[in-house]
């Protein structure tokens, strides 16, 4: 399979005071497209930094992230928005769901910054939501949904773009081991049967072992280990390097 | 992002903290009221003084003198010191030895009346008259009033009856001073009665007479009014235009040698050309001279009054923009209360996709619609203000023997310029949480609570 993104030597330092801190201290990774990546750690190791320079929210201080043949690195704070417009989808341990907007609306707005028209974004938002069996939980406020049933509003929104890597960040940290099993589910039947390439962060290893294809382990901001996990389902072996 | 959607997003935030938009709102158009309110006041103030004495007709008007150097010709008919100041007199002054000098006669008028920027020419007429009412008669000067001047002046209110249906009409009105001679307990009740007038003639065979003719009473009114009422003192007694020319034309005949040396009807002491704006004045004077005329104009102190109304709305507005600066501050102060309460929205929306220009318009959006808001409520809030001070105001002016007017003048510009005005600095009040809005690092933007 193609390969979706390639990190080079990615660096990350923020400044703290006086010290720096190297939060991702050259990390070089590929993903594949169809790829089901975990990226494993402790708290600090770096995970989430990766997955932000990935996602186009943050930018890095060294070193190159290239996607479809483009340069994140390189590029303006417009096209950098138009990156996570177009070509991702995040998925948030909290969910991240504006509060004040139903669900069918807070799926609908991530098409209205794409250009959406309106009675498109209402039935794409329908369908979607359908989708992630919320038929009957549209009109809902996030605070009248379950942390499952915002999970699957927030997932119904990443997909909203259609675009081709979706982002988790820890998406279940805030849930209980039965819904956690749902939303993971449904992560893999995302990737495994409409082919979304999909980057998990997690620090639970029992669950990226049991669902992804390919474990990455940072620690201190660079790589520590990789190990691909062999399954009969669609999408790449992911052998290391 | 479509600039619908941006609107949209934009007025769903301002309903969603409905109390803050309200009191915001109610402290710009506090702001626009004061301003608006001001500026209504130093309009009002100009149109009392400045629109009177335009409708006076005194700035719109050249008086027409006959060419030569003719020192203080302002009367009319026979009063004026005529038949000195001749052409090649030679005292005149030599800055135009080819000028052509001319008498005020019909065919001047026409030329007058063709020139640009001319409404009306009529000559400034002053008939000898003797007047019969009752057992009583007195002797008057009979100013000729033109219908042009109809809404000038003490002619806007007549005091009793109507002005002149026409310039042909046979009729007079009468001044109140007179009307109260007259009759002093009900000088009203002269409208409808008549005034015998005694004149001198002359028939065609060149033979004297006092000719004499009822004339009725159409109109008591305070006082004559316009230029040459101005220049040549009021009239007791006015007769319309066409009644009056044609008694100076019969009497002119009386009098050969004042014409000068040309035969045919004797020529006008002095015209009055009325222009269609005070402002082509100057202009039109200037071609009346070249013409061969001599003409005056009350000069520009309308001009100097407008200036310094100018000024005094200047300030007036600069009172009102005192309160209007500190709704502005009101509207930055919400904004970025707003901005800090929305933080992780913020966040959210960049992290699905929205744009730095995405959230800055957004919230530009939201200032302006506060403005536009404030904007209303400010001009409908002034309004009120201003309709209750003026009613205030117009009560005490009457018991102090004035008329009532209108201290506040609201027109549609000071309307749609006080709106525009408060869209523009809730634009700018809003354009600093705008742009701190959309540099916000979405990051941080999400694990803010």
């Amino acid at each position: 399979m193609a390969v979706l993104l390639e990190t080079r030597d990615l660096k990350k330092h923020y400044r703290m005071g006086a010290s720096t801190v190297r939060a991702l201290d050259g990390v070089s990774l590929e993903v594949r497209e169809g790829e089901f990546l975990a990226l494993l750690g402790t708290s600090g190791s770096g995970k989430s930094t990766l997955l932000n320079l990935i996602a186009g929210l943050d930018r890095a201080t060294e070193g190159s992230l290239h996607m479809f043949g483009q340069d994140l690195a390189a590029m303006s704070s417009l096209e950098l928005s138009l990156h996570r417009r177009r070509n991702v989808g995040v998925i948030f341990q909290s969910f991240n769901l504006v509060p004040t907007m139903s669900a069918a609306e807070n799926v609908a707005l991530a098409m209205m910054f794409a250009g959406v028209a309106r009675d498109e974004r209402q039935r794409q938002a329908a369908h979607l939501l359908g989708a992630m069996g919320l038929g009957d939980r549209q009109q809902h406020r996030p605070r009248e949904l379950s942390g499952g049933e915002q999970q699957r509003v927030a997932i119904a929104r990443a997909l909203a773009n259609k675009p081709h890597l979706l982002l988790a960040d820890e998406p279940t940290g805030n849930l209980d081991s039965r819904t956690t099993r749902e939303i993971m589910d449904l992560l893999r039947d995302l990737n495994a049967r409409e082919g979304k390439t999909i980057i998990l962060v997690t620090h639970d290893a029992a669950l990226a072992e049991r669902y992804a294809h390919r474990l990455v382990t940072l620690l201190d901001g660079a790589i520590v280990s990789e190990r691909a996990i062999a399954r009969s389902a669609p999408g790449d072996e992911g052998d290391s390097a | 992002m479509t600039l619908r959607d941006a609107i949209d997003l934009a007025f769903r935030n301002l309903r969603q903290a409905k109390l803050r938009t309200f009191l915001t709102t109610l402290g710009v158009s506090i702001g626009i009221a004061s301003l608006a309110g001001m500026v209504s006041l130093g309009v009002g103030l100009q149109d009392q003084t400045v629109g009177r004495l335009q409708r006076s007709g005194l700035f719109d008007a050249v008086t027409v003198l006959p060419g030569g150097d003719r020192p203080g010709v302002m009367m009319g008919g026979r009063l004026g010191p005529r038949g000195f100041g001749r052409r090649g007199d030679p005292g005149a002054p030599a800055a135009a030895p080819d000028r052509v000098e001319r008498d005020i006669n019909d065919q001047a008028l026409a030329d007058l009346a063709a020139l640009e920027h001319v409404r009306d020419v009529y000559p400034a007429l002053r008939i000898p008259v003797e007047m019969k009412y009752g057992g009583e008669s007195e002797f008057a000067l009979a100013a000729a009033v033109p219908v042009s001047v109809r809404g000038e002046g003490a002619f806007q209110s007549m005091t009793y009856g109507r002005f002149f249906a026409s310039d042909a009409e046979i009729a007079c009105m009468v001044s109140l001073d007179l009307a109260k001679r007259i009759d002093e307990k009900a000088p009203g009740a002269l409208v409808g009665r008549s005034l015998t007038l005694n004149y001198a003639a002359v028939t065609p065979t060149g033979v004297p007479q006092r000719t004499e003719f009822a004339c009725p009473i159409v109109g008591v009114v305070e006082r004559e009014t316009g230029p040459f009422a101005a220049a040549a003192g009021v009239s007791p007694l006015m007769l319309p235009m066409g009644k009056a020319r044609e008694m100076y034309a019969a009497s002119a005949i009386a009098a050969p040698g004042v014409s000068r040396g040309t035969s045919g009807p004797r020529p006008y002491g002095s015209a009055v050309v009325r222009v269609t704006a005070a402002q082509f004045v100057p202009d039109v004077q200037e071609r009346i001279k070249r013409m061969g005329f001599n003409a005056y104009s009350v000069g520009d102190s309308i001009q100097g009054i407008k200036r310094a109304f100018i000024l005094l709305d200047i300030i007036l507005s600069l009172i009102g923009s005192i309160a209007l600066a500190v709704s502005s501050l009101g509207i930055m102060n919400t904004m970025v209360m707003s901005i800090l309460e929305r933080t992780r929205e913020i966040g959210i929306m960049k992290a699905i996709g929205g744009s730095d220009g995405d959230i800055r318009r957004i919230f530009l959006i939201e200032a302006s619609a506060i403005g536009f808001l404030g904007g209303v409520a400010g001009v409908i809030l002034g309004w009120g203000v201003g309709r209750a001070i003026n009613f205030g105001a117009n009560i005490y002016v009457e018991q102090q023997g004035g008329a009532a007017g209108n201290l506040f003048s609201l027109p549609f510009w000071l309307i749609g310029g006080a709106i525009g005005f408060s869209i523009a600095v809730s634009l700018l009040a809003g354009s600093y949480p705008a742009a701190r809005a959309a540099r916000l690092d979405p990051i941080q933007a999400l694990r803010h609570d």
